[in-house]
């Protein structure tokens, strides 16, 4: 118990901005590629399919070269093999080939992705997620949203380039070797050369240069979201000229970096090209039957022409290389914040919350992580069902690591939270959340219409549910002057919205929900006094034989309470109510 | 709406002649390279043609020309230098490019000011700043040489297939000229195309990095089995809707691999004709000629295609600039200030405030937010505005501050309309302590040091006494230089207010602004803050925005504020 309370700590440590998760799970690159590629086998027919389309256009493609070249060159020596019909056959092949690898591997690619999109939420939603309420994640969670859009690439840009490499090269091999087998060597050796060592060269040394790009990158951001989020104080200071000379050196350096990375790109590829051109040349030599046995010259011409267009198709690997770096570093942070097991999951939670409603913290101890100060000490409370209750204390006092723990976002270090008389720890964390609604400072309020937000709550709400809770939450005569009323959209975070609007909206969500447990974290922020009063007034009659805990800083008078405490030193200290 | 769509197209156009001359470079390291890939052309087919011919003649023939055997390594070593000068100086041209646009948008979002912030969020002002332009890389680095070589490369490559195989070139000519054909038939359907699933392509892509960001909210009010099945839909929807789009626009590079197999079959076909007539009349130098040009006139070909292939795939670099170009377009423009005939300073010490019949009006639609304000602050005192939020206190300080000028009445700081005064000399005059203090990413020291740069220790030393700050530096880990702000340690609100007040001591302003300082604190940390503030405001002129009941610590006028209008008046305000 003690172990697992520890591992249980290090996890919900999530510090508001994270480079590398802290998780005692840890993945290499190629590890983290590895699972994304098990989570893709349900397509897995249709992502082979897609990379055998792209060989057989890669084939065609080489065939027509060598074909036309073989033509030609028949026709000089008068002993026609190629025909005309070959010839056109294998022109179409190429053209409708290609298309169809694009279309059919586009799609695979997709349906890949969309897995991953589903399969990360689902395990982000049954793992860490739930402690990210209670902490500032949006960067890391914004983050994580482009590393998944970077693992676009890794189907397309690697994998398939590198089949087609794979394919290509026993391919030059054999026909070349059949030729001379010296020269086969030569050129299959130069092939490899191009297609495998230098990009992995590439990638190797992109890895690094990925990280600190990354690195440089968010450098940049924070510069300017200073500079952005704080231009009242930077005009009421005069600090322009000096916050710009910030972002301007923090650009600089990302520019700096971004300009070596490049230049170690541009000589990696024309060495790949060079490569290529040395076995064209070798090809040349043994045509003129210098250095190496002399070449018939129609296999001199089909080989030279085969020679070209492979190393022509290798070129794209060396770019592949430089990306490998990127998308490793991307599925590695995706896979750990992903895998992190659940915060609560403890081993006899198969239970469903009893009936019986009240709550009891008995002696409970907890803190965020090892290192972090002891934020409750030994609380203890006694909350009976349909009690109204009032939470007070200063920011910092632990009001919202209350509301974790009775949410099992978190888990105390000792003592126990009782729900009805059971351990919660041997409640469904599900089942424990469908008794307790919950309005916090982090409530999120989705990219979606009025609607749409509202029966997040409650899915089955009729529109007179919806039109009362907005009613309740003093928000129902806004939503009514919009013209499209519950239809509106609220933009991304409700920015559409006023903040107080948006707050109240997210109010009448959590009493629209259907959970015999309100709690109410600083539920008034962003209401003027008198809409205040006026709110903590309706909220007296509308919670009727609901729990309410109300966690707030300072109480207005109009509250009608059962009991109130006082948080502090991570105890609480019973008030007169 | 075309209005926008011109300048969109306007600015697009100005940034590609920016950019054009910076790829100038990369234009002709890429022609020089498609001359030196004809040139390693006509190497090979100089061989080869003599490999075919000598083996036709019975393997009697006259040897090989040694000067292709030194010229095709020579070539290829060119080849290679241009191609690292062509790539190191297209990223170069992303990053003059990409330095260029973000001074400019930093220049206009310091110019737009805090009003800015009223009608864009910071997060989507700072994704400008780094992220919109940052996807501009391709735009200039790639897009803008290929929008020139698409067309230089393949007329270069042309002018020598033509004076050795004129039909040779007719073809490739033809089958050149088809491809922008087939170009502007498809990207013309995939843009309508798009533009039809356009709208619901973003919301669905918004869609996935929304319910990321808000997951507690749904793990919490569990409905994340609800959520992960919608979002498969969506997922599955996108991927509908993108392949309606590619479907049309992948035709668009077919158009390209059929115009080049296409030169490839009629080389071969028909040229291998003309060959197989020759042959039969045995090994000439004319023989010789022939199949040397054909030869070459079919290396050439995928150099010929290979410009209009990079055209098509840096295609898509080009939407980014449009995407951009709305964003940047949103930003207001650079515009000097007017210094107004008579532009002064205001003496540093004791300054007078007034109001003089002030209206303002944020948005028509919402009513006015200020209107008939009068009132006098004189040096020295202190005015408190109270009043529920939305009455105008905020309006009032931006007006204060200079971030807005009323739309009519006056704003006079001792006695001088604010719109004459040297904007330096403004913000030197006033000191201004918000809601919830910036805390810039940093040391505690350079936070505070932020309002006085030069400030010696003894300046510093004496404003962490008063501001009370030297009281918790003692339980910070690296006391003054312990790293704050974003991704550092966190301060609390009051220990936040101590800093601003901190800065406030630093500055040392006659004037002295406080917007709703304590709206975050609990009533302890409220009546510290006061407290400080209280020693604070000793000998300056303060205007006071609060509606918290504590303010009455603050002895002087008061004035009461509802919808934009002064309903009361206490003291000699």
């Amino acid at each position: 118990m003690a172990t697992q309370d520890q591992t249980t700590a290090a996890q919900t440590n999530v510090p508001p901005v994270v480079t590398a998760p802290q998780s005692s799970t840890r993945f290499t690159d190629w590890q983290a590629i590895c699972v994304i590629f098990g989570l893709w086998r349900r397509q897995g027919v249709r992502l082979i399919v897609g990379a055998l389309l792209a060989l057989a256009a890669l084939a065609c493609g080489l065939a027509l070269m060598q074909v036309s070249g073989l033509r030609l060159a028949e026709c000089v020596l008068g002993e026609l093999v190629v025909t005309t019909t070959l010839l056109r056959w294998v022109g179409a092949g190429r053209v409708t080939l290609r298309y169809a690898e694009r279309l059919f591997a586009h799609d695979a690619m997709f349906r890949a992705l969309a897995d991953l999109r589903v399969w990360f939420f689902h395990s982000l939603a049954h793992g860490a997620a739930a402690g990210l309420g209670f902490r500032r994640a949006g960067d890391m969670l914004s983050r994580l949203v482009s590393d998944i859009g970077a693992l676009d690439g890794l189907y397309l840009r690697i994998v398939v380039p590198l089949a087609c490499a794979c394919l290509t090269f026993p391919a030059l091999l054999v026909i070349v070797g059949r030729q001379s087998l010296v020269l086969g060597l030569a050129v299959g050796l130069l092939f490899a050369c191009a297609s495998f060592v230098v990009p992995w060269l590439i990638a190797r040394s992109g890895q690094k240069a990925a990280e600190q790009s990354a690195h440089l990158l968010a450098h940049l951001r924070i510069s300017v979201l200073d500079l952005v989020g704080g231009l009242r104080e930077i005009r009421a200071f005069g600090a322009e000229g000096r916050m710009l000379t910030r972002v301007q050196a923090a650009d600089a350096a990302l520019l700096q970096g971004q300009m070596a990375v490049a230049r170690r790109a541009a000589f990696a590829n024309a060495l790949a090209f060079l490569f290529g051109q040395i076995a064209i040349f070798l090809v040349l030599l043994a045509i003129g039957g210098i250095l190496f046995p002399k070449l018939g010259a129609l296999e001199g011409v089909s080989i030279l022409f085969l020679s070209v267009a492979a190393f022509e198709s290798a070129v794209t690997l060396t770019r592949a290389g430089l990306q490998a770096g990127i998308m490793g570093a991307s599925a590695r942070r995706v896979v750990e914040m992903a895998v992190k097991p659940s915060v609560a999951r403890a081993q006899a939670a198969q239970q469903d919350a009893p009936a019986n409603t009240s709550i009891r913290l008995d002696n409970v101890r907890f803190r965020w992580a090892e290192d972090r100060p002891w934020v409750l000490k030994g609380l203890t409370l006694d909350i009976p069902a349909g009690s109204r209750v009032a939470i007070l204390g200063p920011s910092g006092a632990g009001k919202s690591s209350l509301a974790a723990l009775l949410l099992r976002a978190a888990s105390p270090q000792s003592g126990h939270i009782l729900l009805g008389g059971e351990d919660i720890t041997t409640i469904r964390p599900e089942s424990v959340r469908s008794k307790m609604a919950w309005l916090s400072q982090a409530t999120h309020l989705f990219d979606d219409t009025i609607r749409a937000n509202l029966l997040l709550g409650r899915p089955d709400a009729s529109e007179e549910d919806m039109w009362n809770a907005l009613d309740q939450a003093a928000v129902s005569d806004v939503v009514r002057s919009l013209p499209e009323g519950l239809d509106t959209w609220v933009g991304e975070g409700g920015i559409r919205l006023s903040g107080g609007q948006g707050r109240r909206i997210a109010l009448a969500r959590t009493l629209l929900a259907p959970a015999p447990i309100l709690i109410l974290d600083e539920p008034a922020t962003g209401l003027d006094a008198q809409t205040e009063q006026e709110f903590l007034r309706t909220l007296n009659s509308v919670t009727e034989g609901r729990t309410v805990i109300l966690i707030a800083h300072r109480l207005t008078g109009v509250e009608k309470l059962d009991r109130i405490w006082r948080l502090s030193d991570g105890v609480a200290k019973a008030a007169a109510a | 709406m075309s209005n926008e769509k011109a300048a969109i197209r306007n600015w697009t156009r100005l940034q590609s002649r920016l950019g054009r001359q910076a790829a100038r470079s990369v234009v002709g390291s890429g022609l020089l390279s498609s001359l030196a890939g004809i040139g390693q052309a006509w190497c090979v087919a100089v061989v080869l043609g003599h490999a075919l011919v000598g083996w036709h003649a019975g393997g009697q023939g006259a040897g090989f020309p040694a000067w292709p055997f030194l010229l095709f390594p020579a070539l290829a070593i060119l080849r290679a230098l241009c191609m690292i000068q062509a790539d190191v100086a297209a990223a170069r041209a992303g990053i003059v490019a990409r330095r260029r646009l973000r001074g400019e948008v930093m220049a206009s979002i310091l110019a737009g000011g805090p009003a800015l912030l009223r009608r864009t969020h910071s997060g989507v002002l700072a994704s400008v700043v780094v992220d919109r332009i940052e996807a501009l890389d391709g735009f200039f680095g790639r897009w803008v040489p290929a929008s020139v070589l698409w067309m230089a490369a393949p007329l270069v490559i042309l002018l020598p297939v033509g004076i050795l195989q004129p039909r040779a070139a007719v073809i490739l000519g033809l089958c050149g000229i088809a491809v922008p054909v087939g170009q502007a038939v498809f990207g013309i359907g995939a843009a309508v195309a798009s533009r039809n699933q356009f709208l619901a392509m973003t919301r669905l892509q918004a869609r996935f990095l929304d319910r990321i960001k808000g997951i507690a909210t749904i793990v919490l009010a569990g409905r994340t089995e609800d959520e992960t099945r919608r979002l498969g839909d969506a997922a599955e929807e996108l991927r509908v809707r993108t392949m309606k789009v590619l479907r049309v626009a992948f035709l668009s590079s077919a158009s390209i691999d059929c115009a080049m197999v296409v030169a490839f079959i009629l080389l071969a076909v028909l040229d291998g004709r003309q060959a197989l007539a020759m042959q039969a009349s045995g090994p000439s130098p004319a023989l010789q000629q022939t199949v040397i040009a054909s030869l070459f006139a079919l290396l050439a070909v995928p150099e010929f295609f290979a410009p209009l292939r990079s055209f098509a795939l840096a295609y898509q670099d080009r939407a980014h600039a449009q995407g951009a170009a709305t964003a940047i377009l949103d930003l207001p423009e650079v515009t000097e200030r007017p210094v107004l005939d008579g532009a002064r300073t205001v003496s540093a010490n004791g300054v007078m405030v007034a109001f003089d019949d002030v209206g303002f009006t944020w948005d028509p639609a919402r009513g006015a937010a200020l209107e008939h304000v009068s009132f006098t602050v004189p040096a020295g005192e202190t005015l408190v505005l109270a009043g529920p939020s939305g009455a105008g206190k905020s309006t009032i300080m931006e007006l204060l501050l200079g971030f807005i000028t009323p739309q009519s009445g006056r704003v006079l700081f001792n006695g001088a309309p604010l719109q004459s005064i040297v904007p330096d000399a403004l913000s030197r005059v006033v000191s201004w302590i918000g809601q919830k203090p910036v805390l810039f990413a940093g040391s505690l020291r350079d936070n505070i040091l932020f309002a006085k740069p030069d400030a010696d220790e003894r300046e510093l030393a004496s404003a962490l006494r008063s501001a009370a700050v030297d009281e918790f530096l003692p339980t910070l880990p690296d006391g003054l230089d312990t790293q704050i702000g974003e991704g550092g340690f966190g301060l609390s609100g009051g220990q936040a207010q101590r800093i601003a007040i901190a800065r406030a001591y630093l500055k040392n302003a006659p004037v002295l602004l406080l917007d709703e300082p304590t709206a975050h604190l609990d009533p302890a940390t409220e009546k510290s803050v006061f407290e400080s503030l209280q020693r604070l405001a000793v000998g300056r002129t303060v205007i006071l925005a609060t509606h918290s009941a504590a303010a009455h610590m603050f002895k002087g006028r008061r004035i009461d504020l509802q919808n934009g209008r002064v309903i009361n008046r206490q003291g000699a305000a």
